[in-house]
């Protein structure tokens, strides 16, 4: 915590001489490609974990250019604080539509009222912000975990279950995407005994799911390494084998595999999600069953071309997207009313994720995603279940 | 102290409490250090707590062995640590120092020595070459810190906290945040693994030493007392040590070496030696995994340059007095660089550990490292006033918080809980340390 304070002091200071650098520049560009002369502003949360700068952000920009628009945009640096300030300095810039990834859904809701009252329209990019007049972009974050779950259940039916579980801070980890799980039939199946959690109370004592798993701070590997391999000791010690790990995202998944390999337990089918280099070359090598995969070119695109749409004044229900298929929303193209957690009714375009084994690795390859057929395929041989995909 | 044992006690004292001055006699006769004896213990404790707790499933060789490999990468630091804080300064730089390191490690054997230096991917000594690179990095950062700190004059504090920002923000710059993943199978080793194990014979050769070590040790100091005429331990006392510590050392290895090899392995082994596997599988001790030798030899080097060399000496007496240490002569800027230079390689052994236990390096390697490692130091009994602390203390320190830790994951629990009980041990281990310290100085 001291860090991230000490980071977002220092982070202003950084911004302030920025913002003296950058004032007198901030002119529209003219001659452009397209018709529009709209300031598409992106507030980002973080940058530290490598998809949106290498993903999301060139294909907003992409988008955004593509149809003449101008984009600025600012990194908070997972400090809700700056993101305040980012905002602020974003609206003074002349942003005419802003896409926000906020740090914190609700201490970013000064920001949210600041772009509301200068008569901005505001799309909430990936995470929800609880108000009902944003456009909220997204994947369906529950379809990940029911993803996740359908892929490994389908392999292993009845045995025994190992959760490993992000940040329990995070509605993601704690509520989603164990959502996502139950859908895909996990609950009903640790009911009727033929799934079995082993780091988890005895089945039907404890609340499910909040007892079940091992939460992982931070969703750091190290930590998810540690605790897996306390896990393995357990079953050892109890004379129980681990038929299948459902973690829920790259990170954790990546320390389930060290912890694995130091233990040569062999790989029991595992689950993860982001699509992370290090995770798809482990899908390749048969360490990782399935890694769901969100393309967030896609995401990104689509929320590119929602911001110069409602720039140009289209009202927010006749926004029409147009995006690769395989990931769009059910809904249709154009936003529809999505019921959050907290009440509101938000127009949304929720976009589905994509479930990757060994067998579609082609799909991510062909995709252009950041992690490159070199990074994916590395040592891959002929033994490993991801060798054609690799050819 | 040899005289407590012998004054009767008063007649009015209770039973007990003559008992109890008894055995204080005794074990004031050993001369042993009661402050590690009683961390032993402590540690003892624990893991007799937990094992109670899981019904017999925790206490056995392959449960203590991972338990042992977690907590390395924080005592290597931690036996740093204790000469920084020794010398009345902090280091809150060595999570991202062990951080980068580990970042380096990975980008020098998967992409910068073959793709960028041309050398194939399967050169030889590869680990090495990055092993050495990356000791030389840390000690060059703690050079650069040590000099600010000791040239210069700006706090510790100050300059440590500045390098765990700045550093910790070029680990991101270098690896653009992606997780790199796939190092060479040799360096993996130094993580232990399933294959990082030095094997039965070698677990005997080491225990055999340390018991051979410990007689030896106590032979020659008390060859030495008699020589300068100091008072001796009586022989029970000397026979009592040697017999313990002997039967400490080998128990050990006995211990490590009912660790067996995982049974795909064991297949593989016999397969190679040409043994029959007999049907419950074969049973081929592991014995000591290689960080663990790593540590001890870390401990042990330490251990000397803290007790008996010069550089040592000097830490303490700086910690001690600095006044009175510079007006000695010594040269106390020169000193105060040296341990951060120790530190900057430590953080590199422990950022190979590290590393090569994951098989990679990811961005948030060693973070927060820096807090549980000045808890291993204070609870392992260094003080923040300078010139007190131990390096097996902190060694044992960082083996009392990770048996927390990874008993209560072994258990189920989750962080949170794992972070509060934590924190209460901190706090207690600290006050009943000061507790003691000041019963004593009565």
């Amino acid at each position: 915590m001291v860090t991230r304070k000490l980071a977002a002091v220092l982070g202003v200071f950084a911004l302030v001489l920025a913002a003296c650098g950058t004032g007198t520049t901030s002119q529209a560009p003219d001659g452009s490609a397209g018709s529009t002369d709209c300031t598409v502003a992106v507030s980002w949360n973080n940058f530290q974990q490598p998809r949106w700068a290498a993903a999301d952000e060139p294909n907003i920009k992409g988008a955004v250019e593509s149809a003449g628009g101008t984009y600025i945009s600012a990194d908070a640096d997972l400090s809700s604080e700056q993101q305040l300030t980012d905002v602020s300095n974003l609206i003074g810039q002349g942003a005419d539509v802003l896409i926000l990834l906020a740090q914190d859904q609700n201490a970013v809701l000064p920001a949210l009222q600041e772009a509301k009252d200068s008569g901005i329209p505001v799309i909430a990019y990936d995470r929800l912000i609880e108000d009902p007049d944003i456009l909220y972009i997204t994947f369906n974050n529950i379809g990940v975990g029911e993803a996740q779950a359908a892929a490994v259940l389908e392999e292993v039916p009845s045995g025994n279950y190992v959760l490993i579980k992000g940040d329990p801070g995070d509605p993601n980890a704690s509520t989603f995407l164990p959502q996502g799980w139950d859908d895909a039939g996990l609950k009903e199946k640790v009911d009727s005994g033929e799934i079995t959690i082993l780091n988890g109370p005895e089945a039907g004592s404890g609340e499910w799911p909040a007892d079940y798993g091992t939460y992982t701070d931070a969703w750091d590997t190290q930590t998810a390494q540690e605790n897996m391999e306390a896990i393995i000791d357990a079953a050892n010690a109890d004379n129980q084998t681990i038929d299948a790990i459902l973690a829920e995202n790259d990170s954790t998944a990546l320390g389930v595999v060290a912890a694995l390999e130091a233990k040569n337990y062999g790989f029991p089918p595992l689950s993860g999600q982001d699509g992370d280099p290090a995770n798809l070359n482990n899908v390749a090598l048969g360490k990782q069953f399935v890694d769901v995969w969100k393309n967030a070119n896609e995401l990104g695109k689509a929320a590119g071309q929602a911001a110069i749409q409602l720039c140009e004044g289209t009202a927010m229900e006749d926004v029409a997207i147009d995006i690769d298929s395989s990931v769009a929303p059910l809904d249709g193209n154009s936003p529809t009313d999505f019921e959050t957690p907290g009440g509101n009714t938000v127009k949304s375009l929720i976009l589905q994720p994509t479930p990757l084994t060994a067998e579609d690795l082609d799909v991510v390859i062909n995709a252009g995603w950041y992690a490159t057929k070199d990074d994916i395929c590395a040592g891959v041989t002929d033994a490993d279940p991801g060798f054609e995909d690799c050819q | 102290m040899a005289n407590v044992a012998d004054t009767a006690p008063a007649s009015g004292q209770s039973r007990a409490a003559a008992g109890l001055a008894r055995v204080r006699g005794l074990l004031g006769a050993t001369e042993v250090d009661v402050r590690l004896f009683g961390m032993l213990v402590a540690l003892g404790v624990i893991l007799l707590a937990f094992n109670i707790l899981t019904e017999g499933r925790f206490f056995r060789p392959a449960n203590m062995v991972t338990l042992a490999v977690q907590a390395i990468p924080v005592a290597i630091l931690a036996t740093g640590m204790v000469l920084v804080i020794v010398s009345r300064n902090i280091d809150l730089s060595v999570g991202s120092l062990t951080g980068i390191i580990a970042m380096t490690y990975a980008m020098l054997m998967t992409d910068w020595l073959p793709n960028v230096l041309g050398m194939g991917v399967d050169f030889p000594m590869r680990w090495l070459i990055a092993l050495v690179l990356g000791i030389c990095l840390g000690a060059a950062f703690g050079a650069v810190q040590g000099f600010i700190i000791a040239y210069i004059g700006v706090p510790s504090f100050v300059v440590t906290l500045g390098g765990l920002l700045s550093i910790r923000g070029a680990i991101w710059y270098f690896s653009n945040g992606a997780a790199v993943t796939g190092l060479d199978p040799t360096f993996q080793l130094i993580g232990g693994g399933a294959r990082g194990s030095i094997g039965e014979m070698l677990t005997w050769a080491i225990g055999g030493i340390g018991c051979l070590a410990v007689i030896a040790g106590l032979w020659n100091g008390r060859r030495q007392r008699r020589r300068f005429g100091f008072p001796v331990r009586p022989i029970w006392a000397e026979i009592t040590l040697g017999v313990l510590g002997c039967a400490a050392m080998l128990g050990l290895a006995a211990f490590a070496n009912g660790n067996y090899l995982p049974p795909g392995l064991a297949s593989e082994y016999a397969r190679e030696h040409g043994i029959t596997e007999p049907s419950g599988g074969l049973k081929v001790p592991a014995g000591f995994p290689l960080p663990i030798i790593l540590l001890i030899g870390v401990t042990v080097v330490m251990a000397w340059i803290a007790t008996r060399r010069r550089f040592g000496r000097y830490v303490y007496a700086y910690g001690g007095n600095p006044d009175a240490a510079e007006l000695a002569g010594i040269n106390t800027r020169l000193t105060i660089l040296k341990t951060f230079v120790v530190m900057g390689i430590l953080a590199a052994l422990s950022a190979a550990v590290v590393s090569a236990r994951l098989n990679g390096a990811t961005l948030d390697i060693g973070n927060s490292y820096e807090l549980y490692v000045i808890a291993a130091a204070v609870v392992g009994g260094t003080s923040f006033a300078g010139g007190i602390g131990t390096i097996p203390g902190a060694v044992l320190g960082a083996f009392v918080m990770q048996a927390l830790s990874y008993g209560l994951s072994f258990m189920g629990v989750n962080s949170p809980g794992q972070n509060v009980v934590a924190g209460i041990v901190l706090i207690l281990a600290v006050a009943f340390d000061t507790w003691n310290r000041r019963r004593a100085a009565r």
